[in-house]
C-alpha cells in the first residue's frame, strides 16, 4: 500500500455542486503535482437523491475508488449523509459536515424520523468538525459558496499550498464571484469548529 | 478545454474523449443526451473545428456521424448504452460498407445501473455488428484509444466501437495534452457497391467484413494495445481490461497480469501462446463472460464468471472477495459494510418542477392505468406519487398504450388510460408511434395522452431538443408541439400552464373522462434550466389546519413542524430553497400558504 496516499470521500444531496468539489481538489492536488483519481455518481440521483464522490491523492493512484474502512476524510454537505457515509472512513478519519439539513421524502411524508439521535452519537464519537456553511454562507452574501468554505476547512488537512488552492478556485468560479469565493475559503480555513 | 501541448489536466473520461477527438483532427461529431455519456458531445463544442451536435435521436446521430465519415472526415457519435439500440439500424448495415474517413461509435455501459433502466454489455452488440472494440482504463487511455480507434478505423476501413463504463466517463484522472493533428478529408468515395447496400453489392460486403475482421485480428497479435505484466513464478495468469484492470492492480495479487485495450477481436494466436505458459486462466470483467467466451470458442480453458457477480461493478472488495473465492488470496478478506443502514433518500423532482402539479393531480385522478416514460417524470414511479405502472424505454409508452386499450376493447374493460410523455422523448421517438395512435382509431377509446413540455431534455442536465426553442434565443429548432400533432390529424389537443393548479385539475378531469383520445400539452419551463426563482411561500401557521395537502406535493422545502405554542404539527417552508412556483398554495383548502414580496427576497 502507497501510504501517502489521501482518501478524501464526499457525500451530500443532489444538486449541492459535489461534482465543482472534486473538479478543483484533483485540480488542485495535480498543480501540486500529485498523481490524482476521482470518482463522481452523476445521473438520475442529482435530483435531490444521495450523491457521493471522492478523490484518491498520492504519488501513484490505481483506482479511483476508495475501500471501505479506507477514507481518511468525508466531506458531508448533510448530516444524514454524514451519517450513511461514516463507515466508509477510517476508525480515527475525519468528518467535516455542514449541519444544515435536508429532509427526505419518507421524512417529509412522516413515515420515518430524521436520525438526530445516530448523528449526535457519530459527532460524539467521531472526528467531527460541523459548521452552518449554509448559514455562512449567506451571510457573506450567496449561498453558494458553502462548498469553497468547507474545502477551506479540508484544505488545512492536507498536503497542498493555499496559493495553488486559491487558484484553482479562482479558475473554476466566475469571474464576478472570486471575491466572495476567496473570503469563503479564508473562513474555512481559519474555522475551529 | 483548450490547452498546449504537454500541459497535465485532471480530465473525466467523457472530458478526455472530447479532447481526443479534438486532437485526432476529428470534424463531425454528434450525439444524443443520455448518461453518462452526455459531456462528451457537450465538451468537443468547444472546439470551433468541429461540428458537434445533440440530433433528434441516436440513429440520427448516427446517420448524421456515417455522414461525417462518408464524406471523407473523421466522426465521432457518442450516446448510452441503450441508445445503440435506437441505432442499430443503421449500425447493422453501415459496418458492410467501409468507412472513409475515420468513424468512432462511443457507448456509456453503465454496469451497476447508475442511470439506467437495463445493463446490456455493449460488447455483445459490438461483435454482433462486426465492430473492433477499444475498453480504456483511465482517463489517459480513453483520449489516446479515441485516438487510435480512428486511425485503425481509417486503416482497416473498419467503424470502431469505444466502450466506456459510467464510473470511468465521471472520474477523473491526470492527462497529456497533445496537438491538434489536422486530417486531410479525403473527399467522398462515390464506388456505389460499396456503399449503396442493395445486393449483390451486399453479398460481396458479408465478406469484406469478415476479411476485415480477420486483418485487424491479425493486428491484434502484437498490438500495445495489450499488455502483459509477469509476475516471476507465478503460474496464473489474470485476463481483464477496462477501468477493473486498475481496481485490480490495488489487491496486487500474485498472478501475471494480461491486459486488453483492444477487446474484440482478440488474437488468437497470441492468446494461446500466452494461456500456455500458464495452468490457471482467470477472467475478470464487469457485467457479461465476453472476454471468457471469446477464449472458451478458442478452446482456451478459463475461468471468469464461476467467482464474479455478473451483474454490477467489480470494485476492489469484490475483486477480493472473487479472487479468494478462486483460491489465490489466502486470507479471507474483510467484508466491511459500505454505509450506515439508515434513512434512505430516494431522488425527487426538483423543488418547484412543474411534473409536480401533474402527478399530484394524476395522483388524485380516477386514473388507474398510468403509462410512464423516459425522463425526470419517472420518478413519479416512486414514492409519494407511486403514478407510473411501466416505464421501458424512450417513447414507448405511446404504442404500448395502444395495445392496452385495444386488448382491453377486446375484454369490455373500459378503466381510462393515461399516458405521460415529455418533449425531449416525444421528438426522439413518440412521433411515429403518435402517427401510429391515427390507424384504426375508434372513437371511443379512452386514452388520454399528456405531453410534458418543459422545453428541454432536462433529465440528463438540460440539452435543447426540438421544442426548446421555444424560451430559448440560442436553440433553434422552434417546433410546436400542438400545431405538429393538429396537422397529424388529431382533433382533440388542449394545452395548459401545469402551474395553474385549479384549472389544470379540471381539465385532467374532463379529459380523462372523455370516452375518446384526447392530448393534453402541459407547459412549465423545466425549473432548473430556466432557473425559476420567484417570491418564496411562507405558511402562516395559525391559519394551517394540518391537513397536509401541501405535504404531499412532496416539494422539498416543505415539512411539519413544531410551532412554539402551538400544539399540533404544522407546515412550514424553508424559505432558502423555495422558489416560488405557487403549487402548495394552490392546494392549501384554508389559504395558510402566502407569498412573500419581492424585496423580501434573501440570498440570491
Ligand atoms: S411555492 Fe411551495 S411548491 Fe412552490 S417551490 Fe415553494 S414550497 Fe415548493
Ligand atoms: S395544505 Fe394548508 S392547511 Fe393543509 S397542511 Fe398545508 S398549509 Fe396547512
Amino acid at each position: 500500500m502507497n501510504k501517502l496516499i489521501k482518501n478524501i470521500m464526499f457525500a451530500g444531496v443532489g444538486g449541492q455542486g459535489l461534482i465543482l468539489m472534486t473538479r478543483i481538489i484533483s485540480q488542485a492536488a495535480m498543480k501540486d503535482d500529485f498523481d490524482i483519481k476521482s470518482n463522481d455518481v452523476v445521473g438520475l440521483s442529482q435530483r435531490g437523491g444521495m450523491v457521493w464522490g471522492n478523490v484518491r491523492i498520492g504519488k501513484k493512484i490505481f483506482s479511483p475508488n476508495i475501500r471501505p474502512g479506507e477514507g481518511d476524510i468525508l466531506v458531508a454537505m448533510e448530516p444524514l449523509e454524514a451519517l450513511r457515509w461514516s463507515a466508509k472512513l477510517r476508525d480515527d478519519g475525519l468528518i467535516i459536515m455542514n449541519s444544515k439539513r435536508f429532509y427526505p421524502t419518507i421524512v417529509q411524508q412522516e413515515k420515518e424520523e430524521y436520525p438526530e439521535v445516530a448523528i449526535e452519537d457519530l459527532k460524539a464519537n467521531m472526528n467531527v468538525i460541523e459548521i452552518n456553511a449554509f448559514e455562512e454562507a449567506k451571510n457573506l452574501g450567496k449561498k453558494q459558496v458553502a462548498n469553497v468554505m468547507l474545502l477551506g476547512i479540508l484544505a488545512k488537512h492536507l498536503e497542498i499550498k493555499v496559493e495553488t488552492w486559491k487558484e484553482t478556485i479562482k479558475d473554476n468560479v466566475p469571474e464576478k464571484a472570486i471575491d466572495l469565493n476567496m473570503q469563503a475559503f479564508d473562513l474555512g480555513y481559519v474555522y475551529q469548529g | 478545454m483548450d490547452g498546449k501541448a504537454g500541459e497535465k489536466r485532471a480530465l473525466t473520461g467523457n472530458e478526455a474523449i472530447a479532447r481526443g477527438f479534438y486532437e485526432a483532427g476529428g470534424v463531425v461529431a454528434s450525439s444524443y443526451p443520455g448518461s453518462p455519456t452526455v459531456e462528451i458531445l457537450e465538451k468537443t463544442k468547444v472546439y470551433e473545428e468541429i461540428y458537434g451536435e445533440f440530433s433528434t435521436n441516436e440513429k440520427v446521430a448516427l446517420e448524421v456521424g456515417i455522414g461525417g465519415s462518408f464524406s471523407g472526415a473523421r466522426a465521432m457519435v457518442s450516446m448510452k448504452h441503450v441508445g445503440v439500440n435506437i441505432a442499430a439500424d443503421p449500425l447493422m448495415t453501415f459496418t458492410l460498407t467501409p468507412t472513409n474517413g475515420g468513424f468512432l461509435l462511443v457507448t456509456g455501459d453503465d454496469p451497476g445501473l447508475a442511470s439506467s433502466q437495463n445493463e446490456q454489455d455493449n460488447r455483445v452488440l459490438g461483435k454482433f455488428a462486426h465492430l473492433g472494440i477499444l475498453d480504456p482504463s483511465d482517463s489517459q487511455e480513453a483520449k489516446d484509444y479515441t485516438k487510435k480507434a480512428l486511425e485503425i478505423s481509417e486503416h482497416f476501413e473498419i467503424p470502431m466501437l469505444l466502450r466506456i463504463t459510467s464510473r470511468l466517463c465521471h472520474s477523473r484522472s491526470v492527462v497529456v495534452l497533445e496537438d491538434r493533428q489536422e486530417v486531410k478529408s479525403k473527399g467522398i468515395n462515390r464506388s456505389k457497391e460499396k456503399f449503396c447496400m442493395i445486393p449483390p453489392g451486399s453479398r460481396r460486403a458479408q465478406m469484406f467484413m469478415k476479411e476485415r475482421l480477420q486483418k485487424l485480428e491479425e493486428y491484434a497479435y502484437d498490438t500495445e494495445l495489450n499488455t502483459l505484466e509477469e509476475k516471476q513464478g507465478s503460474d496464473t495468469l489474470l485476463i481483464t481490461s477496462g477501468l477493473v484492470y486498475y481496481n485490480l492492480k490495488e489487491v496486487e495479487p500474485e498472478a501475471s497480469i494480461w491486459k486488453l485495450g483492444l477487446v474484440y477481436p482478440i488474437s488468437k494466436k497470441r492468446a494461446k501462446e500466452i494461456t500456455s505458459q500458464y495452468k490457471r486462466i482467470i477472467v475478470i470483467e464487469e457485467m457479461m463472460p465476453f472476454i471468457e467466451n471469446e477464449l472458451k470458442l478458442m478452446g482456451i480453458e478459463c475461468e471468469g464468471k464461476k467467482y464474479f457477480e455478473y451483474t454490477g461493478e467489480l470494485d476492489v472488495p469484490d475483486i477480493e472477495e472473487g479472487l479468494y473465492q478462486a483460491g489465490l488470496l489466502k486470507n479471507k478478506p474483510e467484508g466491511s459494510k459500505r454505509f450506515v443502514e439508515t434513512v434512505s433518500r430516494p431522488p425527487l423532482f426538483c423543488t418547484g418542477c412543474p411534473h409536480r402539479p401533474t402527478f399530484d393531480i394524476l395522483k388524485k385522478s380516477k386514473a388507474k392505468v398510468v403509462v410512464g416514460d423516459i425522463g425526470c417524470y419517472s420518478l413519479a414511479a416512486l414514492f409519494p406519487f407511486e403514478q407510473s405502472n411501466s416505464i421501458i424505454s424512450m417513447g414507448a409508452s405511446i404504442g404500448m398504450t395502444k395495445g392496452i386499450r385495444k386488448a382491453m376493447s377486446l375484454t369490455k374493460e373500459e378503466e381510462p388510460l393515461v399516458t405521460v410523455i415529455g418533449d425531449g422523448t416525444f421528438f426522439h421517438s413518440g412521433l411515429p408511434t403518435f402517427v401510429n395512435l391515427l390507424h384504426q382509431k375508434k372513437d371511443n377509446e379512452n386514452m388520454t395522452f399528456i405531453v410534458l413540455d418543459n422545453r428541454t431534455t432536462a433529465m440528463t442536465g438540460g440539452q435543447h431538443n426540438g421544442s426548446s426553442g421555444l424560451y430559448n434565443e440560442r436553440d433553434d429548432m422552434r417546433v410546436g408541439i400542438k400545431t405538429l400533432l393538429e396537422t397529424m390529424g388529431f382533433d382533440r389537443i388542449k394545452e395548459i400552464n401545469q402551474y395553474d393548479y385549479k384549472a389544470a385539475e379540471k381539465l385532467f378531469k374532463e379529459e380523462i373522462a372523455y370516452e375518446g383520445l384526447s392530448i393534453i400539452v402541459v407547459n412549465g419551463p423545466c425549473a432548473l434550466r430556466y432557473n425559476l426563482e420567484k417570491p418564496y411561500f411562507y405558511v402562516d401557521p395559525k391559519i394551517c389546519i394540518s391537513c397536509r395537502a401541501c405535504i404531499r406535493t412532496n416539494c422539498p422545502p416543505l415539512r411539519m413542524i413544531e410551532y412554539e405554542g402551538i400544539e399540533k404539527l404544522k407546515s412550514s417552508i424553508d424559505k432558502d430553497m423555495c422558489v416560488g412556483c405557487s403549487v402548495c398554495a394552490q392546494v392549501c383548502p384554508v389559504n395558510a400558504i402566502k407569498s412573500s414580496k419581492a424585496s423580501e427576497k434573501e440570498g440570491e
